[in-house]
């Protein structure tokens, strides 16, 4: 399973972009593409296993159906639909490490540098903190 | 935080790598344990909010309610961290009492939560406004209700917001904001206790043991009200005791950090609650029940240093806003999940993978009750903390019960069993249902409600029953908010059981293990575990 192309997929629009792009890169580079949804409810406010249940399953719904796409787009890829219970930089990072990933791919929200600092970029942490070589994919205009 | 080893395992179903009920990776350190559980508590707003309001049931002994309120409090404590043992589930006391008691009890538990989250917006939003202005230096607007309200509503509205879209704060800035909250509140004791034994402070007394001695308090009433005004200080700290569940090294990690947040907590409230009644008197903090801490920090610190504290105090509010925002929305969303309450409160929002319906919902109620309270009331911070004292008291005391209720067979196996599963819930319980009764009482009496407002005048009566004196003469503000919004759970759940009958199929269980998981709350599934 090495060398996996691993793409961070949250159902927006810059995701669906970078499904297209990974997709192309998987089938060109020979790789299978791990599509992975990180989450991680936030610890302050106590107890959350319900909580982590509805993220589980919305997460599946994403991974599932852009699996579901990616087949669509070239059905010589392998790929394979992950959710993980980490935040979604850590799944990502985790999941490319697991695999020793070529790459990472994820989408830009397209989105101010402002808004991304106050929200939280996963590309923009991922670019920071990643060992092995990024793609973001800009969202259709 | 950099560590990048495998959560997500190699060849095995990768989807199971997620975590389901009761299997956490999020797993948190003993610092980060502590920290949640301490800023849930929120030390400095708690004694801004009710310092004033402790010394006007109780003068110069305080202190000794301080420590005395722990006492219900580390017991339910226990029956916490039991139930979530087997069932971490973030409706909490909501589906732990449907367990172990049933449908029809279990929603009015739930129903206890959300009303009670509720009712400490409008504390939380006036502390915030009235802070802010202290901050700047606009004392006289500070007392202004009405630009108090409006900076109280911009406060809820932007903390709904920050909860709605989810952005956290990083671990490391919780410590350093938490530290930075202790470090002040520590100078502050500091510097008043030494000028009290240094140089002359008009109205100054020395700190003596008897402040501590919980038996000079004069009645059992104002034990009572002095108990239910505490029980809020120390209100969040169970989340320490439910959080360490999940922490890294669960041998060790959740007995210490809830002894080191149990230490800091009582520490703080003790130290604090001595420094500031030594400085000028119980009088002054009973009379500056609205500010206190601010009226205090301009004497003990002079002008500009006293920010200090102020911020403080609003760092502390901002943190206990977000764990009664967040906490509020997911007890919903369990109540949804579980089909005691409509659906949409259950939904998950795509992008800010919050339970946005719920939070947004939360906020608007929050904002329509605290503008409503604020126009009605004339205390709104008195009548919340004290209505407050009555929503803990109750869902606590469910959780006690619940606790000794749904272990009753393995209570009888060991002594540990015996003592922390089964008698600490119950005497927690059983002094809550004590306050919570005996408040009745002495706030049916609208004199003892500071505000001295009276509602309802109509409603009189003075009578001798077994040697127990039941009087009423109008209705005060706090009793009325407090159990007036649990009453009308009964209705709501009324018209919610006529319309789906699904939830209240559900039968009560108990348990056969202590560590066994708890089943899925199944309707119609009568579930022992072990």
């Amino acid at each position: 399973m090495a060398g996996d192309v691993v793409l961070g997929f949250d159902g927006s629009a810059g995701a669906q972009s970078a499904l297209g792009v990974a997709v192309t890169l998987a089938r060109a580079l020979g790789a299978p593409l791990a599509i992975v949804f990180g989450y991680e409810p936030n610890p302050m406010g106590g107890e959350t296993s319900d909580f982590q249940n509805q993220l589980k399953r919305l997460g599946e719904g994403f991974v599932h159906a852009a699996a579901t796409e990616a087949r669509r787009l070239d059905r010589d890829v392998i790929v394979e639909p992950i959710v993980v219970g980490r935040r979604p930089v850590d799944a990502l990072l985790e999941t490319a490490t697991e695999r020793a990933a070529r790459l990472i791919v994820v989408g830009s929200m397209g989105e101010l540098p402002i808004v991304g600092a106050i929200l939280g970029s996963v590309p923009h942490k991922l670019l920071h903190r990643s060992r092995i070589p990024v793609l973001v994919v800009p969202r259709p205009d | 935080m950099a560590a990048v080893t495998g959560l997500v395992g190699g060849d095995a179903p990768a989807l199971d790598a997620a975590p389901g009920k009761g299997l956490k990776s999020g797993a948190l350190g003993l610092v980060s344990s502590v920290v949640i559980g301490v800023a849930s508590t929120a030390p400095a707003y708690s004694l801004a909010a009710s310092l004033g309001l402790v010394t006007a049931a109780v003068g110069l002994l305080a202190p000794s309610v301080m420590v005395l309120a722990f006492i219900p409090m580390l017991f339910i404590a226990s029956a916490y961290f039991y139930l979530n043992r087997v069932d971490p589930d973030c409706g909490t006391t909501f589906t732990w009492v449907t367990r172990a008691i049933g449908p029809k009890t279990g929603w009015m538990a739930g129903w206890g939560i959300l009303i009670t989250d509720l009712v400490v917006m409008p504390s939380l939003a006036q502390i915030a406004g009235q802070y802010t202005f202290l901050l700047f230096g606009a004392n006289g607007l500070a007392n202004n209700r009405f630009w108090v309200g409006v900076l109280g509503v911009i406060w809820i509205v932007v903390m709904t917001a920050i909860c709605v879209i989810g952005i956290e704060l990083s671990a490391r800035t919780q410590v350093g904001l938490l530290g930075a909250e202790i470090v002040i509140l520590a100078i502050f004791a500091a510097v008043a206790l030494a000028k009290v034994y240094g140089s002359h402070v008009a109205r100054s007394i020395h700190p003596g043991w008897g402040w501590l001695d919980p038996f000079h308090i004069s009645s059992t009433g104002a034990l009572a009200g002095a108990i239910l005004t505490a029980v809020f200080i120390y209100w969040g700290w169970d989340t320490a005791v439910t959080v360490n569940e999940e922490a890294k090294d669960t041998k060790r990690t959740p007995g210490v950090a809830a002894v080191l947040s149990t230490l800091v907590l009582v520490g703080i409230y003790v130290i604090v609650s001595i420094a500031a009644q030594a400085f000028h008197g119980a009088n002054f903090l009973t009379n500056n029940s609205n500010d206190v801490l601010g009226a205090l920090s301009r004497d003990v610190f002079g002008s500009g240093w006293d920010k200090f504290l102020v911020l403080a105090v609003l760092t502390s509010a901002s943190a206990s806003t977000q764990t009664t925002i967040l906490p509020a929305a997911r007890s919903a969303l369990s109540m949804s999940v579980h089909k005691a309450i409509p659906e949409r409160f259950g939904t998950v929002h795509p992008r800010y993978l919050t339970p946005a319906y719920a939070t947004t919902w939360f906020g608007v109620f929050s904002v329509v009750w605290f503008v409503g309270l604020s126009l009605i009331s004339n205390e709104v911070l008195l009548d919340s903390i004290l209505a407050l004292g009555f929503g803990i008291a109750f869902y606590y005391a469910m959780t006690g019960y619940a606790c000794v209720i749904y272990y009753r067979r393995l209570l009888f196996r060991n002594l540990k069993n015996l003592l922390f599963v089964g008698l600490a819930p119950l005497v927690g319980a059983l002094i809550l249902t004590w306050a919570f009764l005996d408040s009745i009482f002495v706030y049916s009496n609208p004199a003892n409600a500071a505000g001295s407002q009276t509602w309802f005048r109509f409603i009189k009566f003075n009578v001798h029953v077994a040697g127990i004196h039941f009087y009423a003469n109008g209705l005060g503000p706090p009793l009325l908010i407090g159990l007036g919004l649990l009453v009308v759970g009964l209705p709501l759940m009324l018209v919610w059981m006529i319309r789906h009958r699904e939830f209240f199929r559900h039968t009560a269980s108990h348990a056969e293990s202590l560590h066994a998981a708890a089943p899925p709350l199944t309707p119609g599934v009568s579930a022992v575990t072990g």
